[in-house]
C-alpha cells in the first residue's frame, strides 16, 4: 500500500457542512446542478426529505418533505435528465418515486417487500447507458426485486429464496454491466457474507461467492460498460476488489482485497469521471481514497487451459477523519469532478472537494 | 604528622601578591589547594602549607599555577594595599583554628552559591530551548494551514465558476427547449389542423396543443419522452430466480472475528444435545422416573444396601449416562466395586469422584474423605501399600478426628514397615 508522494496527493477538503435534525440515512447529488438531497429518519419516526443548494461555503435549505415512514436510500439512476424523479425506498418495504416539484403523491409507488428496502440502485436513466429504465431493490427479506416504472405492482425479475430456506438480510444491491439493450446485470450482496451476480438477460445466477463477512456495500466501477470491477465492502475493515473482465468456470473471477480499517466499510463510491479511483467511508468516520492499477496481463491460462483473470493492487492515495460516527452514505457529483457528498450518523452532511485528481 | 614547606618566597605589589611554593617533588592537582579570602592551604599528604593571610583576598579571581615542581599563586588583594608580611604573624592557636572553621564555611557556601547559579542557567537554557522548539513547529502548523486556506479557498472559487456556469447552462438549455417545442409544435399544429379539416373534430386538436404548450417544462418532457420511449425496450417479461444462501445457523450477520466464538457455541449446544438423544434410543421403554439420575441413585442405594451389588452398579451407570458431572454416583459406585472385588474400576471411580470435587470445600468434605477411603481401600486390597497409605493421609488431613482412618492407617503403616523389615 503506497501513497503518492507528499505535495502531490489528493487533499480531501472539507467544504462546507449541515448539522440535521434527524438521522440521515442517504445523501445524493440531484444531477446537472448544485443541489443535494438528504434522506432520512427523524426522531418521531417520518421519513425526512431534504433539498439543500450549495451557496459559497454553506447549504441553503430549498425544500423541506415529510414522508410518512423514514426513507432508507434513494437513486436518481432511472430517470431522464429533464425529469430527475427519485426513487426511494423506505422503513416499511415501499419503493416510491417522486416528482420533486410535486412531491404529495408519488409518480409510482409500489409496496414491493415485507420489510425494511435496505438499498436501492437504478440504472438506465440521465442520459448514461441503454436500455430500459430499471430500479433494484434488496431488502431485509432476502429478496432482490427489480422493478419497471412502466410497469405497476409486478416486479420485472424477483431473486427469492428457494422455498423453506431461512432467507439472509440483502443488505446491498448494484447494477452492472448494461452496454446495451438487452444486457443487464445485478450484483447483491448479503449480511452472510454471500455475493450473487444474477444475469437479468438469461435470468439465472451467473456467479456467487462469499467473503467471510457481511457485505456493506458493491458497486460497479461502471453501470454502462462491458462489467469491469466490482468492490465490495464488508464488516471488519475489509473490501475486495474483483475482476470482472474474465470468468472461470470454477474459480469464477480474481480479487485483491484490503483491510483498511478496523471497522466496517459502510459505502464504496467510484469516481464518476475516472474509473480507477474510488472512496470508502469507515466506521471510525474516516474516508479513504484508493486507485487500483491493472496488472501487465488481465488475464492468464490456468493448467486446464481456461482463461483466469488476474487482479491487480489497489494503494491508497488519500485517507482523512472527518467525524467520530459511521459515514455511512457517500456521492460524488456527476458533474464536478471531486464534488462529492457524504452523511454520518453524527447527523450531519458534509460537502468535500478531493483535489488534484487530473494529476493521478 | 604533616611535613610542613616552608620555603616559600613571595612578593607583592599594590594589588596582588605573588606566592611561590616549592614542592619537595610532590605532585599537585587542583584538589590539594584550599583557598578562602583569608587563608590559604595547601596539602599534599605528607606535605602542608598554610598560611593565614595579612588581608583578605579576592579568592574567586586569584590563580594558582601549577607545574616545574611548584606552585605559583597570584593572589588579588581586596583592598590595594602594602602588606608588612605574607601572613598573620600574632596568630595564635584559638584563632588559627576559627579562622580556618570560617574558611571552611566560607568555601561550603561559595560551593552552594556555585551549584545554585549552575542550576538556574542550565533551566533557563532548557526553557529557551522549549520556546525556540515550539516556535519552530508553530511557524510549521501554520504554514501547512496556510497551505490548506489557499486551497480551499482556490476549490471555493472553481466551484462557484462552476455552479454560475450550470446555472447559465440550465437557463440556455430551457430556452432552446422552448424554441425546440414551439418548432416542434408548429408542424404538428398544422398536421392536427389538417386532420381537423379532413375528420371535424376541432376540440381535441386544439386542446391538447393548447395543453402541451401551457405546461412549460414538464410537458417538454413529457414530449421528449414520448418520442424516446418509442425507443426503448418493453418491460422485461416476469421471472423468478430461487437463490440457495451460504447456510448459517446465526440470525446475525457473519463476522470472520467471532466465527472460533460461534463455532464453540455451537460445539457445546451439539454436546448437551447429543448426551440427551444418545439415551432416547436406549430409554424408550424406561418408565418417567427411570430416567432421573437422583430416583436412579436412590435407587441404587436401596440395592446396595440389601446386598445386590451388581444391580446397584447397574442403576449407577445408568444414572451416570444421564448426569456424568455428579460425583456422589461415581462414590457409591466405588463402594459397590469394592465390594465386588473389582478393585481397578473402584479407583478408577473414585479417581473421578474426586476429581469432580475438585474446589476443596468444607461442603463436600465428607465425599472426599469417603472417596480417599475407599481408594485407599482398594490400593491395599491390591497390595500397593504406599499408595493406600497415601490415601488415608490425606483422609486425616481433611478428617483428623476419625478415629477408624486413624487405626486403619497405623495398620496399614505396621504392614510397609513389616514388608520392609522382611524383604
Amino acid at each position: 500500500m503506497s501513497a503518492a508522494l507528499g505535495p502531490e496527493r489528493p487533499q480531501v477538503v472539507a467544504h462546507a457542512q449541515q448539522a440535521l435534525s434527524y438521522t440521515v440515512f442517504d445523501c445524493k447529488w440531484v444531477p446537472r446542478s448544485a443541489r443535494l438531497l438528504c434522506l432520512g429518519s427523524a426522531a418521531r419516526g417520518t421519513g425526512v426529505l431534504q433539498l439543500y443548494e450549495l451557496h459559497g461555503a454553506r447549504l441553503e435549505l430549498l425544500r423541506e418533505i415529510e414522508k410518512p415512514k423514514p426513507i432508507k436510500c434513494g437513486t436518481f439512476g432511472a430517470t431522464s435528465l429533464q425529469q430527475r424523479y427519485l426513487a426511494t425506498g423506505d422503513f416499511d418495504g415501499n419503493l416510491n418515486i417522486w416528482n420533486l416539484e410535486a412531491p404529495e403523491i408519488p409518480v409510482y409507488s409500489v409496496k414491493g417487500h415485507k420489510e425494511i428496502i435496505n438499498s436501492i440502485d437504478g440504472v438506465g436513466g440521465l442520459g448514461i447507458g441503454e436500455g430500459a429504465p430499471e430500479i433494484v431493490t434488496g431488502s431485509r427479506d432476502g429478496t432482490v426485486k427489480v422493478w419497471d416504472p412502466r410497469q405497476n405492482d409486478t416486479p420485472v425479475a424477483n431473486m427469492e429464496p428457494v422455498q423453506g430456506e431461512s432467507k439472509r438480510d440483502c443488505w446491498t444491491v448494484a447494477f452492472g454491466n448494461a452496454y446495451n439493450q438487452e444486457e443487464r446485470v445485478v450484483c447483491a450482496g448479503y449480511d452472510n457474507g454471500d455475493i450473487k451476480l444474477f444475469d437479468l438477460k438469461t435470468m439465472s445466477l451467473r456467479w456467487e461467492t462469499n467473503i467471510k463477512n457481511g457485505v456493506c456495500s458493491v458497486e460497479f466501477d461502471r453501470k454502462d460498460i462491458n462489467m469491469n470491477k466490482l468492490v465490495a465492502t464488508s464488516l471488519e475493515g475489509k473490501f475486495h476488489v474483483f475482476d470482472m473482465r474474465t470468468q472461470h468456470p470454477t474459480k469464477g473471477f480474481a480479487s485483491v482485497s484490503e483491510k483498511a480499517q478496523k471497522s466496517t466499510i459502510w459505502q464504496v463510491r467510484h469516481l464518476p469521471q475516472n474509473r480507477d479511483i474510488f472512496m470508502t467511508s469507515g466506521g471510525s468516520g474516516s474516508l479513504h481514497l484508493w486507485k487500483y492499477e491493472y496488472p501487465a496481463q488481465r488475464s492468464k491460462k490456468d493448467s486446464e487451459g481456461s482463461e483466469m483473470g488476474v487482479a491487480g493492487s489497489v494503494s491508497l492515495l488519500q485517507n482523512v477523519t472527518l467525524s467520530t460516527q459511521p459515514i455511512s452514505s457517500l456521492d460524488w457529483s456527476p458533474d464536478k469532478k471531486g464534488l462529492c457528498v457524504c452523511g454520518a450518523f453524527d447527523q450531519t452532511v458534509r460537502v468535500l472537494i478531493v483535489t488534484k485528481l487530473n494529476k493521478i | 604528622m604533616p611535613v610542613w614547606l616552608r620555603e616559600h618566597s613571595w612578593r607583592q605589589t599594590l594589588s596582588a601578591v605573588y606566592l611561590s611554593l616549592p614542592l619537595r617533588g610532590a605532585r599537585a592537582t587542583p584538589a590539594n589547594i584550599f583557598c578562602s579570602e583569608q587563608y590559604l592551604k595547601v596539602s599534599i599528604p605528607p606535605f602542608l602549607f598554610e598560611a593565614i593571610l595579612y588581608a583578605p583576598i579576592d579568592d574567586t579571581n586569584s590563580t594558582a599555577k601549577i607545574g616545574n615542581g611548584n606552585i605559583f599563586f597570584t593572589l588579588y588583594k581586596k583592598e590595594p594595599a602594602m602588606w608588612d608580611s605574607l601572613t598573620l604573624a600574632n596568630a595564635d592557636k584559638d584563632k588559627l583554628q576559627d579562622l580556618r572553621e570560617n574558611a571552611v564555611l566560607k568555601a561550603h557556601e561559595k560551593a552552594k552559591e556555585e551549584t545554585e547559579a549552575k542550576k538556574i542557567t542550565k533551566q533557563e537554557n532548557k526553557k529557551y530551548a522549549l520556546e525556540a522548539t515550539m516556535k519552530l513547529e508553530e511557524a510549521e502548523r501554520k504554514r501547512i494551514e496556510d497551505l490548506k486556506e489557499k486551497e480551499r479557498q482556490k476549490v471555493a472559487k472553481e466551484l462557484e465558476l462552476w455552479k454560475n456556469q450550470q446555472k447559465d447552462g440550465d437557463k440556455y438549455k430551457s430556452m432552446q427547449k422552448k424554441g425546440t417545442l414551439h418548432q416542434e409544435i408548429e408542424p404538428l399544429k398544422q398536421r392536427k389542423n389538417e386532420k381537423m379539416n379532413k375528420t371535424q373534430i376541432p376540440n381535441e386538436g386544439t386542446s391538447k396543443t393548447r395543453l402541451k404548450s401551457t405546461k412549460g417544462d414538464g410537458s417538454c418532457s413529457i414530449f421528449s419522452q414520448n418520442l424516446k420511449e418509442e425507443l426503448l425496450p418493453a418491460p422485461r417479461a416476469a421471472a423468478t430466480i430461487k437463490v440457495n444462501f451460504t447456510p448459517r445457523v446465526f440470525p446475525t450477520a457473519l463476522r470472520e472475528s467471532r466465527v472460533a466464538e460461534e463455532e464453540e457455541w455451537l460445539h457445546k449446544q451439539a454436546e448437551a444435545r447429543r448426551i440427551i438423544n444418545s439415551d432416547l434410543s436406549e430409554l424408550e421403554d424406561l418408565k418417567e422416573e427411570e430416567k432421573n439420575p437422583d430416583w436412579l441413585k436412590d435407587k441404587g442405594n436401596k440395592m446396595f444396601a440389601m446386598g445386590d451389588y451388581l444391580g446397584a452398579v447397574n442403576a449407577y451407570n445408568l444414572a451416570v449416562k444421564l448426569n456424568n458431572k455428579l460425583p456422589v454416583l461415581y462414590l457409591n459406585r466405588a463402594a459397590c466395586h469394592l465390594k465386588l472385588r473389582n478393585l481397578h474400576k473402584a479407583i478408577e471411580d473414585s479417581s473421578k469422584a474426586l476429581e469432580l470435587l475438585t474446589p476443596p470445600v468444607p461442603d463436600n468434605e465428607n465425599a472426599r474423605v469417603k472417596a480417599h477411603v475407599r481408594r485407599g481401600t482398594a490400593f491395599c486390597q491390591l497390595e500397593l501399600y504406599t499408595e493406600g497409605l497415601q490415601d488415608y493421609e490425606a483422609a486425616l488431613k481433611i478428617d483428623p478426628r476419625n478415629k477408624n482412618i486413624e487405626k486403619d492407617a497405623e495398620k496399614i503403616r505396621h504392614l510397609i514397615q513389616g514388608t520392609v523389615q522382611s524383604s
